[in-house]
């Protein structure tokens, strides 16, 4: 069921969304910029789900990424493609100086990433010969023209970080059905059982942790490349965390495709109405719609629509016994 | 082959286990006896990793296994169940013992038909595809501690009260059960258990705990004729 609508939804985003929103710059834009807090919200819903690591530091592996990549290409001339994932190498490279905070259970853990994610932020701040400082990058290389394609339109870049995107999911869809995963699935409730068992549950961690901030290295990385800007306090900003969380819980953090529903909705109806309505403030009303989301439905949207499916199957499962 | 030396184990001021000493040979059953609290449960702890001694040292076959992690203890041929059963939440029973052979297994290959063996010879096949943590009875929990515990393929098995709480004829048929396994995979026991005709029935031999103590280690039938550890039982603090 699960895997059905997320094929249904990389079907809608690879044909409908070029098709019908391709030449309108700005919807397309928007688009991407969702996919972007998509991306983050994968990579830190699989470290939740799968291991049970609640992060609040992601913003650190966003920003880690997005200047590896940025710097690489300014003043090493890599090419903007390699650049994009050596910046997840060192997001991931990044998280090592946080595994200590592995041996942490529940807050405590998510509270050392925020210290973590803070101190990453001051570093960059500091370390202005390299990035530039709280004066920022200026004409940070856009995503080139590869195999003749020109990946430097808002379509080319949407294109670029919907394969990121998909290659995630794909990568979090093996993880989850192999021993690992089962291992890692279990470890969300019941670690101690896991355990006992023989599993090594803190090497497990550690690997999650490394995929996580590789993924959400490569998406900052990317869009380092698409807005052509950087500064500290931008890429290193809580929102790079704050908002895939939500959008994450928004759309079910335990499921594969909700974290990237939850950030299309909530980033789409936060841009398109919400700012509109009122342009002051308007995140806060994302407050109010996760609130409600809880109290309607914890496990978040998917599970929802999942049901709403499910339910109409039965029901016509009822009428063909009757009819026969 | 298993090897437990003056153990100590404090937690705070409590002083869980003092000096405790005992060992179990290879294919020998070992009944742990003593009143609630008197540290049985503590020293499957150490045994299997949970909780770090304050003194003493373990060997099992040949390893100082108070060096390794709990994982490696489980390669070693090491395997325990709780006695609050822990089932590995969101996953069936089967997918309960394919992480355990996966991980638990030196070589960490799963075999299907070995997996059908276990929970053929615990009675809980027609339970495999269950969830473990919601849809099981508690003689299905008590059975899947068992079989989670064999699937990672034991030379010790370390049972921790897996009897109490049933009624009789399933507490019957289970311990049964555990003579059925114990004999086909040829394993050393540890049994946890207060119900005194259960430990006659299982165990080559006992040692009896008090307030973290060993008070008497021996062929069961003469142990409990021992004044000291029936007055233990009958719950009088020793001089
Ligand atoms: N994790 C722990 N923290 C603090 N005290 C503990 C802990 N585990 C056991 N104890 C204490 O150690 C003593 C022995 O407990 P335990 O080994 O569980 O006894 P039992 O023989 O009933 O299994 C008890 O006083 C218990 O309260
Ligand atoms: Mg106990």
């Amino acid at each position: 069921m699960n895997i059905k609508i997320s094929a249904l939804m990389l079907g809608v985003m690879y044909l409908g969304v070029p098709f019908f929103l391709g030449d309108n710059d700005y919807l397309i834009g928007l688009v991407a910029s969702a996919l972007i807090i998509a991306g983050v919200a994968v990579a830190w819903a699989l470290l939740g789900n799968l291991g049970g690591m609640v992060s609040f530091g992601h913003a650190a592996f966003f920003g880690v990424g997005a200047y590896t990549s940025a710097v690489l290409t300014m003043d090493y001339g890599v090419p903007v493609f390699v650049a994009l994932v050596v910046g997840g190498v060192g997001a991931s490279l990044s998280s090592i100086f946080m595994m200590p905070a592995l041996r942490l259970r529940g807050p405590y853990f998510a509270l050392a990433i925020l210290a973590y994610a803070e101190i990453f932020k001051i570093l960059a701040t500091e370390a202005t010969g390299l990035t530039g400082g709280a004066g920022g990058l200026l004409s940070i290389p856009s995503l080139p023209v590869f195999a003749g394609v020109d990946f430097g339109t808002k379509l080319g870049g949407y294109i670029v970080i919907l394969n990121i995107v998909t290659l995630m999911l794909i990568t979090y869809y093996f993880i989850r059905r192999s021993s690992y995963g089962l291992a890692l699935k279990a470890m969300h409730d019941s670690e101690l059982a896991t355990r006992i068992v023989g599993v090594p549950a803190t090497y497990l961690k550690v690997v999650m942790l490394l995929v996580s901030a590789f993924m959400t290295g490569a998406v900052g990385a990317f869009n380092a490349h698409y807005i052509n800007f950087l500064e500290p306090d931008y890429a290193f900003s809580g929102t790079w965390t704050v908002f895939p969380i939500v959008a994450a819980i928004f759309g079910g953090y335990r499921t594969l495709s909700g974290p990237v529903l939850g950030a299309l909705f909530i980033y789409l109806v936060d841009q398109l109405v919400f700012k509109n309505l009122i342009p002051q403030g308007h995140q806060l009303i994302l407050g109010v719609m996760l609130a409600g989301m809880i109290i309607l439905s914890p496990s978040g949207l998917l599970p929802v629509i999942t049901n709403l499916f499910t339910r109409k199957k039965a029901d016509n499962k009822r009428g063909e016994a009757q009819h026969a | 082959m298993l090897k437990v030396e003056n153990l100590s184990v404090n937690f705070g001021g409590v002083r869980a286990l003092q000096d405790v000493s005992f060992e179990v040979q290879t294919h020998e059953v070992l009944g742990l006896v003593g009143p609630n609290g008197a540290g049985k449960t503590t020293s499957f702890n150490v045994l299997s990793g949970t909780v770090r001694p304050t003194a003493g040292s373990v060997t099992y076959e040949g390893h100082d296994i108070l060096k390794s992690s709990m994982h490696q203890r489980v390669t070693f041929g090491i395997g325990r169940t709780f006695q609050i059963p822990q089932p590995m939440h969101e996953l069936s029973v089967r997918e309960n013992l394919i992480v355990a052979q996966r991980f638990g297994r030196p070589d960490g290959k799963v075999k299907q038909e070995r997996i059908d063996e276990i929970l053929e010879s615990v009675n809980l096949l027609h339970k495999a595809e269950a969830d473990a943590a919601t849809e099981l009875a508690l003689t299905e929990r008590k059975a899947l501690e068992v079989a989670k515990a064999l699937a990672t393929e034991p030379t010790l098995l370390m049972l921790d009260e897996v009897l109490a709480g049933l009624e009789t004829t399933s507490k019957k048929l289970f311990m049964q059960t555990l003579k059925n396994i114990r004999e086909k995979y040829s394993l050393s026991m540890i049994v946890i258990e207060h119900d005194i005709e259960t430990i006659m029935n299982m165990c080559d031999r006992v040692v009896v705990f008090n307030f973290g103590k060993v008070i008497a280690d021996g062929d069961p039938e003469e142990t409990f004729r021992n004044p000291e550890v029936v007055r233990s039982y009958t719950g009088e603090v020793p001089a």
